[in-house]
């Protein structure tokens, strides 16, 4: 996935990987990289990216976008390219990098996702069908006597009663993120986050466990069956 | 209204005073302290004295709260603890009725200030990574949180449906339409690998936040605390930054 680094004053200040095919560079917050700052515009800048090529486009901004300081309306993007806009520069690789030169504790990497398909499938299915139609592993909610199954296909899938979690649940002493799913080399750990509030698998709290088929886990009011995915 | 906002000073007074003549510059009209102006450093008391005398408002940090006694320091790390309990044998009677009088927090309109977190405050959680800043907007009935204790100049975005963005600190105006934790970095003991003094400016007019990194004699800072036979790991650190 390419990556972009953003840098202020020669300070890397936030780095951004991205799938996307389109990303929007601008100062309001509807853009996909948010710049606040003078000098740049509401909607200043694009870039797209196709199988073969990146391409960063100006959108008449007022102060104009550089690459390699010369100012461009359009321009294929090559691995390094520094693209400047007002007094940020957007450093371009192809290929988003493991190695990185952060500073103290910080690593302000971002992934960018196309659209997170929040709509949840009903499910009354039993659970070779799941597991077989998405060949990963599976949580299994039963919620108001209705079955919700939540696909443990990200590499963090993150539980609790915030606005934006994966996985919503309800409950008094619940964390706005209660507890994560991470996935391991294909084996799924549940992590608990929660300050207050305990998360049980089959019935004990947990602070971390590797889960295995068939685990229930309790969060709040609401309780999952993990169901382990083909390997 | 232009505001200087500084933070974990530490007793690190060469620190404070180079910042203290860096902010005479910037034409503010007020300097508010976020708390930590003692622990670690060599100069607990100067720096007091110092923060007393030229800020507005005053916050309590974990450092202060530990000098008073109010803080079990039982979880800080050895050198924490050593440091934490040899500032509280300098504290004067003078020194302890300054820091009786610092604030949990203060809100200034849509403005909080708080020393650790607005999430359970008096437990200084950090806030270093997106989830934690989640848990902080959850909290927050305000636009704007300026805070300290992590010693990370960084710059928090609420999203919506999303975890809140990170940034490095860095001179920005705030989205009047967006909520954002400002952490103002550490005056006395910085830990993004820039060694220099940081703190932060907010402007409530041109709504824009600068941040400034200020040169100071860090060899004297270093040696004060050698003589006051500090834990040579905070002594050291001040020369990276980290």
């Amino acid at each position: 996935m390419p990556e972009i680094i953003v840098k202020f004053d020669d300070k890397v200040i936030e780095r951004i990987v991205t799938e996307k095919k389109r990303i929007s560079i601008g100062r309001t917050r509807d853009n996909d990289i948010v710049l606040e700052n003078r000098g740049v515009s509401r909607k200043h800048a694009m870039i797209e990216f196709n199988d073969r090529a990146a391409i960063v486009m100006d959108n008449e901004s007022l102060n104009g976008t550089f690459v390699n300081n010369r100012k461009i309306t359009e321009e294929v993007l090559r691995d390094e390219d520094v693209i400047t806009i007002g007094k940020y520069q957007l450093i371009y690789h192809t290929e988003h990098s493991q190695e990185h030169d952060t500073g103290a504790d910080f690593d302000g990497t971002m992934i960018l996702n196309t659209k997170r398909q929040k709509k949840l499938l009903e499910n009354d299915r039993v659970e070779k069908e799941l597991v077989s139609k998405y060949g990963g592993s599976v949580l299994l909610g039963e919620e108001n006597a209705e079955f919700t199954e939540f696909r443990l296909d990200r590499e963090v899938t993150t539980i609790g009663k915030a606005k934006f979690v994966h996985i919503k649940v309800k409950g008094f002493w619940i964390s706005p993120i209660q507890a994560k799913v991470t996935n391991e080399n294909g084996h799924h750990v549940l992590t608990n986050l929660g300050k207050k509030g305990k998360t049980l698998v089959n019935g004990e709290p947990v602070t971390m466990c590797n889960l295995k088929n068939g685990d229930l886990i309790t969060v709040g009011r609401t309780t999952f069956k993990y169901v382990e995915g083909c390997k | 209204m232009r505001l200087a906002i500084i933070s974990d000073i530490h007793g690190n007074l060469e620190a404070l005073v180079s910042v203290l003549r860096h902010i005479e510059k910037q034409k503010v009209d007020k300097i508010h302290c976020l708390g930590d102006v003692v622990g670690y450093g060599g100069d607990p008391v100067g720096c007091l004295e110092l923060i007393s005398e030229h800020c507005d408002i005053k916050l309590m940090g974990n450092h202060e709260h530990a000098a008073l006694g109010l803080d079990d320091t039982s979880d800080y790390n050895p050198a924490a603890k050593k440091a934490a309990e040899w500032t509280r044998h300098q504290l004067t009677d003078r020194a302890q009725s300054i820091v009786n009088e610092f604030e949990m927090s203060h809100v200034l309109d849509q403005i909080l200030m708080v020393h650790a977190s607005p999430y359970e405050p008096e437990q200084w959680p950090y806030v270093l990574t997106p989830e934690a800043a989640l848990d902080a907007f959850v909290e927050l009935k305000q636009k704007l949180c300026f805070l300290g204790h992590s010693h990370v100049p960084q710059i928090y975005c609420e999203r919506d449906e999303e975890l809140p963005r990170m940034q490095a600190g860095h001179d920005f105006l705030p989205d009047p339409d967006s909520r954002y934790l400002v952490n103002v970095g550490s005056v006395g003991q910085p830990r993004d690998n820039d060694p220099r003094a940081c703190y932060a400016v907010f402007d409530d007019k041109e709504y824009e936040v600068l941040y400034h990194r200020v040169d100071y004699d860090i060899d004297t800072a270093q040696e004060k605390m050698e003589q006051a036979n500090l834990p040579r790991m905070l002594i050291a650190r001040l020369s990276f930054g980290r």
